[in-house]
């Protein structure tokens, strides 16, 4: 069974919607500013990839959006952008009827996550801190726990089939979209929303910092003076369905996800293999599942953080798969983005979708000294045709994920 | 993708369970677990890990004393928070207990190491070496590991007569809900009490919501598939679910699937806070009086009672458990003693809140999973139920399942071994699963502890306190359920062990009304 994307939203530090997404990145727009979200006074580093001016009532309907975190409220204006994308019908939700013709208990969300609502952890460890723990009130429960980001996307637009939640880091939203195809293929589901959200983390910046990680000025990946990452946050969702009942209702299609390579390095918490052992088996089953042969490859959307081991290593496992030679342009739009955590691979897949339907893929900013020959698309846009994407990511644990996406007879321009 | 299209044709991949581990407040193996549950021990204890101090609950099943060097030996356990720690025993455990451990040593991939549930096996001999287990594995399996790399498995499979564990990644997948929200808490507040340069890489690394599986990974080479799902009181089933699946659609040959939590002072307090344990709200309700402030005190229950019109709450508890999920032609090749099949599975979601909304999501669940299993209702000999105490959610599993039975329901002998463990939330499905295959085993249904007045109108009646022998007929086919206070809903089919091919096993008739190929 074929699966494709039928539909795409996503909420960024470029702002809220697939064209903004789109468009900012081949113009190589930036999405870093000082932090706002809590102080940085304590840090030798202070820029993060925030989303601004994002207002939770435009997109919580159903519930009440002051009793949801922050990673659900991005979530669920990522979900209700992608069917609004989809063109699912003049239905908002599985509320009112069945959007796409799908019924409510054939339509199912998965979703990546790194930390969760990390808010709210962080909103009893004040309370803790003062003393207040009395204030924490029954509301702590039913934010707190990450699968209530699934949760909650369900409850908003009446989704009654399968749901999961997969905290499996800076990979979940590969890992995210490679369960909703399984499910599909499987003919668990008709329709299945896939992605992932993060909300801007205290935790996961003090983290970072205490590594090292984070970049004082810019993030440049697969550049020689790179300094690091730089945290963001955001969400994306992919509307994913079976291609034989995208075409029955006559659905505009993205790409095909062509295929998923999961793997575990099985070395390291918190550094990838130094040989990228886990990433070549990864995009090795990738490619085999998706029946594409390496030079077939039109791009690769790097995970690309920015950090030195990161790039370094990703470099050295990609040129184990397709040739230390391979002229395949990969780019880093963590460049532009800032690292999404659990949602970066769910956003990079979607920009591997629209790339593969646009014919045209973004750049790696800041880059001014590549580091090795690969072809890392340099700070411009570049415009050619993309048979093939793969979308590379890899988390703490030593979890990989490669996906691929290819283009579909009927791919819309 | 052909090799997709062409395995719905196909015979179905069969997934067997091959072995288990765990941690529990009630033992340290299936055996264990099972007496403990059968003699209707209690694992709720005062907790000693953190001050209850104020909080108003006091007890929970905590596991005590738990010494990991006792089972890993010494190496270096200092990068693992708790629930990493539970998890690595757990996984120690299921690794040997199916024989694994050898193989990835690199030696002797024999049988594993405990007989059969309820029958003989026919362990490997002492003399199968490596090189025996390889070509086993090639020559035994219908399709063998080239089936397994045509169909999306190894992507560069190794040459034949490699060692077992290169031609077979194991994997992990890990149902959670918190990880270590205990870990998460510290990081944070320790940056915030002493400034960020304070702030411990080390906790940093663990504070993932899928750390433990990463470290569980790094700790026993498991190089497969690597996942964690978070589906609060559901999460073990849905990871068990999850790994069956990608077995079956030959992504993986050997998984590790199960769940992990750890009881801490956050989760505690929270539960608490929500009213959810038994005990936070003590005297002032229970499940027969149904309000707020409506029961008193004679009506309530100070313990978690599975289904009993004073039920107050549950206990939450701790611990880790993994099953060893395998393809069937993997297992036989290596010579492995399966101790169960999984048949089949559903998952549905509650999208509306509130009891009839979770019934039916109930309902689906295990209509999806008996349908999986091609399993009528007249066909499950018995229920382990998700109920744990719980005000809300018992009587809408309840209602659920017996919607999904029909006439099946009303002489169902029902467990609910949350009444002696507790509710371990992640790792409760796990339990649940691993503790059917013991009854598959040997006829014994744990009774439900404290069980005194089934709820009013609950279609349940074969819920009991005491323990029952089953008879043969109802040690076929076993369903679990896992039901979350979120609207997640799982229900799970395991059967007996399908009948060896020679040599004789109490419990080797196949099950009645399962199919064997798929649809």
């Amino acid at each position: 069974m074929r699966i494709v994307i039928t539909g795409i939203g996503a909420v960024t530090p470029l702002g809220t919607g697939r064209d903004d997404l789109w468009t900012g990145l081949l113009a190589g727009r930036l999405g870093f500013a000082p932090v706002e979200s809590f102080d940085t006074a304590g840090f030798n580093v202070h820029l993060g990839a925030e989303v601004r001016g994002f207002s939770p009532a435009a997109h919580v309907r159903t519930l009440d959006p002051a009793r949801l975190g922050r990673a659900s409220q991005l979530a669920i204006a990522a979900a209700r952008l992608a069917l609004a994308d989809a063109r699912v019908g003049q239905l908002d939700d599985w509320h009112d009827g069945q959007p796409a013709g799908v019924a409510a208990e054939r339509a199912g969300v998965a979703l990546g996550t790194t930390s969760g609502e990390s808010r709210e952890i962080e909103r009893f460890d004040d309370r803790f801190l003062a003393g207040e723990l009395d204030a924490v009130g029954g509301e702590f429960m039913e934010r707190y726990p990450c699968q209530m980001i699934a949760v909650h996307v369900a409850r908003e637009l009446g989704l009654a089939g399968i749901n999961t939640m997969i905290p499996a880091a800076c990979a979940a939203g590969n890992y995210a979209l490679a369960h909703a195809v399984d499910v599909l293929r499987a003919g668990r589901a008709d329709l299945m929303l896939a992605g992932g959200a993060d909300a801007f983390s205290r935790t996961t910046f003090t983290g970072f910092a205490r590594l090292g990680a984070i970049a004082p000025e810019r993030c440049q990946p697969f550049d020689r003076r790179r300094r690091g990452m730089i945290p963001g946050e955001g969400a994306a969702v992919l509307v994913l369905e079976p291609l034989a009942a995208a075409r029955r209702r006559g659905a505009r299609i993205y790409a095909e996800v062509a295929g998923y390579g999961l793997s575990c390095d099985a070395h390291h918490m918190t550094a990838a293999h130094p040989e990228g052992e886990g990433a070549v088996r990864a995009m090795a089953r990738a490619l085999a599942d998706a029946g594409v042969a390496p030079e077939e490859v039109s791009y690769i959307s790097a995970h690309g953080t920015g950090t030195p081991t990161n790039d370094r290593l990703e470099a050295i496992a990609v040129g184990r798969v397709f040739g230390a030679r391979t002229r395949v342009p990969i780019s880093s739009i963590k460049s532009m983005l800032g690292h999404t955590m659990g949602a970066a691979s769910a956003i990079e897949a979607a920009v591997c979708a629209l790339a593969v339907a646009h014919d045209e893929i973004p750049p790696t900013m800041g880059l001014e000294e590549p580091e090795g020959d690969l072809d890392y698309v340099p700070n411009v846009a570049r415009r050619l045709r993309v048979e093939v994407a793969m979308n590379n990511a890899y988390a703490f644990g030593g979890s990989n994920a490669s996906t691929i996406f290819r283009k579909c007879e009927g791919t819309a321009s | 993708m052909s090799t997709h299209e062409q395995a719905t044709a196909e015979p179905r991949r069969r997934v067997v369970i091959t072995g288990a581990g765990l941690v529990s407040p009630l033992g340290d193996s299936p055996a264990a677990l099972h007496q403990a549950l059968v003699a209707g021990t209690s694992g709720r204890k005062p907790v000693e890990l953190f001050d209850t101090t104020g909080i108003g609950c006091t007890e929970g099943g905590e596991i005590r004393p738990f010494e990991p060097q006792g089972y890993v030996g010494d190496r270096n356990l200092r990068p693992l928070d708790r629930t990493s720690r539970l998890l690595v025993v757990a996984a120690q455990l299921a690794l040997a207990d199916s024989g694994w451990a050898a193989v990835l040593r690199g030696g002797a991939g024999g049988a594993g190491g405990r007989p059969p549930a309820g029958g003989t096996g026919s362990p490997a001999g002492p003399g199968t070496g490596a090189g025996a287990v390889a070509a086993g594995a090639g020559a035994g399996t219908p399709g063998g590991g080239t089936e397994a790399a045509a169909a999306g498995g190894p992507a560069e499979p190794s040459a034949p007569g490699a060692p077992l564990a290169e031609q077979v990644e194991v994997g992990l997948v890990v149902g959670t809900t918190f990880c270590s929200v205990r870990t998460i808490a510290e990081f944070d507040r320790r940056a915030i009490r002493l400034g960020p340069t304070h702030a411990s890489p080390l906790d940093f690394a663990n504070s993932v919501i899928n750390a433990a599986a990463g470290q569980a990974a790094i700790w026993h080479g498991l190089r497969g598939v690597n996942s964690t799902l978070a589906g609060g009181e559901a999460s073990g089933l849905l990871a068990i679910a999850q790994a069956a699946e990608m077995i079956r659609a030959g992504r993986a040959d050997a998984v590790l699937a199960g769940g992990a939590e750890e009881l801490c002072f956050e989760s505690f307090f929270g539960y608490h806070r929500a009213g959810r344990l038994c005990g936070s709200r003590r005297g002032a309700a229970g499940a027969a009086t149904g309000g707020e402030g409506a029961g008193g005190p004679a009506a309530v229950a100070e313990r978690p009672v599975p289904f009993d019109a004073r039920r107050n709450g549950f206990s939450l508890a701790e611990g880790a458990a993994l099953l060893v999920l395998e393809e069937a032609g993997t297992a036989a090749g290596r010579g492995a003693t399966v101790h169960a099949e999984v048949l089949g599975w559903g998952a549905a979601f509650a999208a509306q809140e509130g009891e009839a909304g979770m019934a039916a999501a109930v309902a689906r669940a295990v209509r999806l999973a008996l349908a999986d299993a091609g399993a009528a209702p007249a066909a499950i000999g018995f229920l382990s139920a998700s109920a744990s105490g719980s005000i809300e959610v018992d009587r809408a599993e309840a209602l659920g399942v017996a919607a999904a039975l029909n006439g099946r329901a009303a002489a169902l002998p029902v467990t609910a071994i949350k009444a002696m463990l507790g509710e371990g939330l992640g790792v409760s499905a796990a339990w649940q699963a691993i503790d059917a295959v013991e009854t598959l085993g040997d006829g014994m249904l744990p009774g439900i502890a404290g069980l005194e007045t089934l709820e009013l109108g609950l279609p349940l009646p074969g819920a009991e306190a005491a323990t029952r022998q089953l008879p043969l007929l109802a040690r076929r086919l076993a369903l679990v359920t896992a039901v979350g206070a979120d609207g997640h809903c799982a229900a799970l089919v395991v059967g007996a062990p399908p009948a060896p091919a020679a040599g004789g096993q109490a419990t080797g008739k196949g099950a009645p009304g399962v199919r064997e190929t798929a649809p």
